[in-house]
């Protein structure tokens, strides 16, 4: 047994050992030196050089976009490849390999005539045969890309001459200039007796753009330094260097030590863990900018009670969007009213998202025939109660919308289960089959406002988008005429009126769009702040790093 | 011997036949493939160019005859490659005509894993051993109890915190340590003693974090295989004939003591090649569980069922050697099994 005097001793021993790695933890001199050095305000004129760090989440497969298909993969191709056409920092449509394009009276023929003396990395000559090999490759059938649907509208592709470039489209198709802007234009003389599923050139890749790839260990991180020999000028920082920390926390501890320069946040780290750690606001900038995604619950459509539009919207007045942005997103993101990202040309701004109205939702129930008849504060209608279940994925934030949907639901009278899948067996066994009452999902956009995947009546056979089973003769007219108009005038008059529609018809509930939180540290600069619609990596070739600033270890480069 | 050994290892072909058709049933048991990934819930991709990914990697065949494939595969000692990382081979490298070496998943990512557990492991050997020995000569006396709770409170604190913890004190309050990752960056412009060195201080806080929670198990072991030796009527005779008590309890109750210790080794071969995913996510480091996680999560069947295949073999590898090291250790075996 332990006598209560050893145990006295026993503790005062231990006191004194934590107390030694106490003092030991405080006399750091390192640390108070590093602090000192934390002036990233003063003006510094551009200049050349230095490396920028980041830190993501997932490893690219390969870096050729149309066959690795995840996001890490496109971020860091898009530094190495080029497309015929880009989106400038207002989301306008404008060249990058491309001078200019025509596109002819019938609308079905569109030109891209390139910029002169275009080189790849390797300085070899870029010319339309490159183009031209690119589409063959993205439209071949044992090209393993799910991209390739949009590719073959092309009825007819050629290059007449080393400059231009021509398609030729069976019928008119709008959204054809928005593909192009996707497509990275890889190099025939590399690729042409290459297999393009397993070619080591998506590990080394050779492109046009501003980086070139330096390093890439598997894992751990992949290092871009510019190409001398870029399309679109030269970029002003010289490494990009991005580490894959697959844990937002150990990335966030990276970025306090200064170990990297940029990540992205979510909304704990930039609502709450920064305003409380001066020392942090200190050298690292906070930026956000709405992102290309919106969140919304989908009703079965094919289900009753949810083919009556009095139900939809009685439960679209019955939710408080706000309230879900405050607790879920920390107050980080925006209502939205229209499937088009806030701010751009196609969003309609004479449309607003439902208010919070639990009255007026009460009032619509009870036109759709809904009563408590029995007392048991659910509502009843024909004898059954009104209880339905709502299905996500395992997403925290998707999950937590749910549970204060089902609370406002209760609220006027609605019964609600929620289920959590995990992301396969919630495609292959609900949303195929469509055996589900609702869904809490989102969807990412492109910057093209044709979204007839999603709405048009006739896609929803299993495994096409529309299975919520939207089904409206107008909107269904809209998409189609939205389709084939390439004016970006009429197009967009297409489509406010389809957003109005949709809002009524409220076959989706939108619950926020949220958005994309960055730290960058304020080494770097030429950020522009705020954000404009492109977001602020739009300019990243801008951005610089001035020669005080470098990292110590990295003054050998 | 010999040919004890030839019959088990022929015997371990059928086991593994068995062991990899029921995997690879079970791993299709499970809804989904590459083409229903969340990434691909997109709709620039179309449900046509989905239908074709699937006829390309086979997957609309039925699922035996998948597996025969995947055994004809095999039997040329060919884990495929990936349908997620760009055509990766699963297990060794491949070389292309232009000369490009491409690495092989598991090859790139096995020493990585292998390294640090086997780090561990020694790390626990080394504590454990002397922790279980004081426990059981100390029995219910403080310093058992304090090592008991020490020991627990190792397996009782979540991983994952305790990493976050060691990170935040040892990398950012204080530069003592990197916080993750195994290299530093321009790791390869040094000396090949500053090399290891950087490694070595990579290396310091995952192993620290699988050895902690290994602890508990291996000391309890010792100290109760101590204390079971120690009741022994041979430790009695030894104590009446006057043996000097450092010979008895390291010459005699000791070496009886960690028998069973073989055992558990042997069972623990197989989790030496298995990382922990937190752990590995946390310390980004690009080791098998990370590498099994992803794989799972994308439904990468060539790299699952080339984990879980070499996971097997080396699974009844390691019963061998276990069964072998016991007829080594302890005659009463040798005699009676063979």
């Amino acid at each position: 047994m332990l006598m209560p005097t050893q145990i006295t001793r026993h503790i005062q021993l231990w006191l004194i050992v934590f107390g030694i790695c106490l003092m030991s933890a405080c006399s750091n001199g390192e640390d108070a030196a590093k602090k000192l050095k934390s002036n990233f305000d003063a003006p510094h004129p551009t200049s050349p050089g230095g490396t920028m760090i980041d830190a993501m989440t997932g490893e690219p497969s390969g870096l050729i976009a149309m066959i690795a298909g995840e996001s890490a993969a496109s971020a860091i191709a898009g530094n190495i490849f080029n497309s015929l056409l880009k989106y400038d920092k207002n989301l306008d449509l404008t060249g990058e390999l491309a001078q200019s394009w025509e596109v002819s009276a019938d609308q079905r023929t569109i030109t891209f005539h390139l910029k002169p003396n275009l080189k790849w990395a390797d300085q070899r000559p870029l010319s339309s045969a490159d183009v031209l090999f690119t589409w063959q490759k993205v439209t071949d059938d044992n090209t393993r890309t799910p991209y390739g649907s949009d590719f073959k509208l092309v009825s007819k592709a050629e290059a007449p001459d080393a400059q231009t470039f021509r398609v030729t489209y069976a019928v008119p198709y709008a959204p054809a200039l928005d593909t192009w802007a996707g497509l990275h234009i890889l190099p025939k003389h590399l690729l042409q007796d290459q297999d393009i599923n397993n070619t080591a050139f998506a590990r080394h890749p050779v492109g046009s753009h501003y980086y070139k790839l330096s390093d890439w260990k598997n894992g751990q991180y992949l290092k871009l330094s510019r190409n001398p020999y870029a399309s679109q000028g030269q970029a002003n920082i010289e490494h990009l260097l991005s580490r894959i920390i697959p844990d937002k926390a150990a990335q966030f501890l990276e970025l306090s030590a200064d170990n990297i320069d940029s990540m992205a946040l979510n909304p704990i780290q930039y609502a709450r863990i920064f305003p409380s750690r001066p020392d942090l606001s200190n050298n690292i900038g906070l930026y956000k900018e709405l992102g290309n995604s919106y969140s919304y619950m989908g009703f079965n459509l094919k289900r009753k009670p949810f083919d009556d539009v009095r139900v939809r919207q009685a439960i679209n007045y019955a939710i408080d969007k706000q309230e879900i942005i405050d607790g879920v997103l920390l107050g980080l993101g925006e209502p939205v009213a229209s499937p088009y990202k806030p701010g751009t040309r196609w969003s309609n701004p004479k449309l607003k998202p439902y208010p919070y109205d639990p009255n007026k939702a009460r009032t619509l129930l009870r036109e759709a025939g809904f009563a408590d008849t029995n007392g048991d504060g659910i509502l009843e209608k024909d004898g059954k109660p009104f209880s339905f279940e709502i299905l996500t994925n395992q997403n925290k934030e998707r999950e937590m919308t749910a549970v204060l949907i089902q609370r406002r639901l209760k609220e006027v009278g609605i019964e609600v289960n929620i289920r959590v899948l995990e992301w396969a067996s919630f495609l292959g066994r609900f949303i195929k089959p469509k055996q589900f009452d609702a869904v809490v999902l989102g969807w990412s956009l492109s910057l093209d406002p044709d979204q007839y995947g999603i709405w048009h009546s006739s896609q929803q056979a299993p495994g096409q988008f529309n299975f919520i089973s939207y089904s409206n003769p107008q909107a269904d007219k809209l998409l189609e005429a939205g389709r084939i108009e390439l004016n970006p005038d009429k197009r967009m008059k297409i489509y406010h009126a389809f957003s109005k529609i949709l809002l009524e018809d409220s076959p989706v509930i939108y619950l926020s769009a949220g958005y994309g939180l960055s730290a960058i540290h304020k080494r770097v600069k030429g950020i522009s702040s705020p954000a404009p619609a492109a977001g602020i990596g739009h300019n990243t070739y801008e951005w610089f790093i001035p020669k005080a600033y470098y990292r110590n270890e990295m003054n050998d480069q | 011997m010999a040919s004890y050994l030839l019959k088990r290892i022929l015997w371990m072909m059928p086991l593994l036949l068995g062991i990899s058709l029921i995997s690879f049933f079970i791993m299709h048991l499970a809804p989904g493939d590459i083409t229903t990934s969340e990434a691909s819930f997109n709709p620039k991709a179309s449900e046509e160019s989905r239908q074709k990914l699937r006829a390309l990697y086979n997957l609309d065949k039925p699922v035996i005859v998948q597996y025969g494939l995947w055994v004809k595969r095999l039997a040329k000692l060919d884990f495929g490659t990936s349908f997620a990382s760009h055509q990766r081979p699963v297990f060794w490298q491949t070389t292309d005509k232009d000369g490009n070496v491409t690495l092989g998943m598991i090859q790139e990512a096995l020493p990585i894993t292998l390294l640090i557990n086997v780090l561990s492991l020694l790390l626990i050997i080394g504590i454990a051993l002397p922790l279980g020995v004081i426990s059981a000569l100390k029995q219910n006396q403080w310093p058992d109890r304090g090592i008991t709770m020490f020991v627990f409170l190792g397996f009782a604190i979540p991983g994952f915190w305790l990493a976050l913890m060691l990170m935040y004190w040892t990398g950012v309050q204080h530069s003592w340590l990197p916080i993750s990752g195994l290299e530093s960056m321009g790791h390869e412009n040094l000396t090949w003693p500053a090399q290891i060195w950087d490694t070595l201080q990579h290396l310091v806080l995952p192993v620290f974090i699988s050895a902690i929670t290994g602890l508990a198990g291996i000391s309890l072991f010792v100290r109760n295989g101590m204390l079971d030796v120690l009741h022994q009527d041979y430790i009695t005779t030894a104590r009446a004939k006057g043996l000097n008590e450092n010979k008895i309890i390291y010459g005699h109750a000791l070496r009886n003591a960690l028998l069973p210790l073989i055992t558990i080794f042997g069972l623990s071969i197989p989790g030496l090649i298995g990382g922990s995913v937190i752990a590995e996510s946390i310390f980004a480091i690009p080791g098998m569980g990370k590498l099994f996680y992803d794989a799972v999560l994308m439904r990468d069947f060539p790299v699952i069922m080339g984990i879980l295949t070499i996971g097997a073999i080396l699974t009844m590898l390691g019963n061998l050697l276990a069964d072998v090291s016991y007829a080594w250790a302890d005659p009463r075996v040798r005699r009676g099994a063979m």
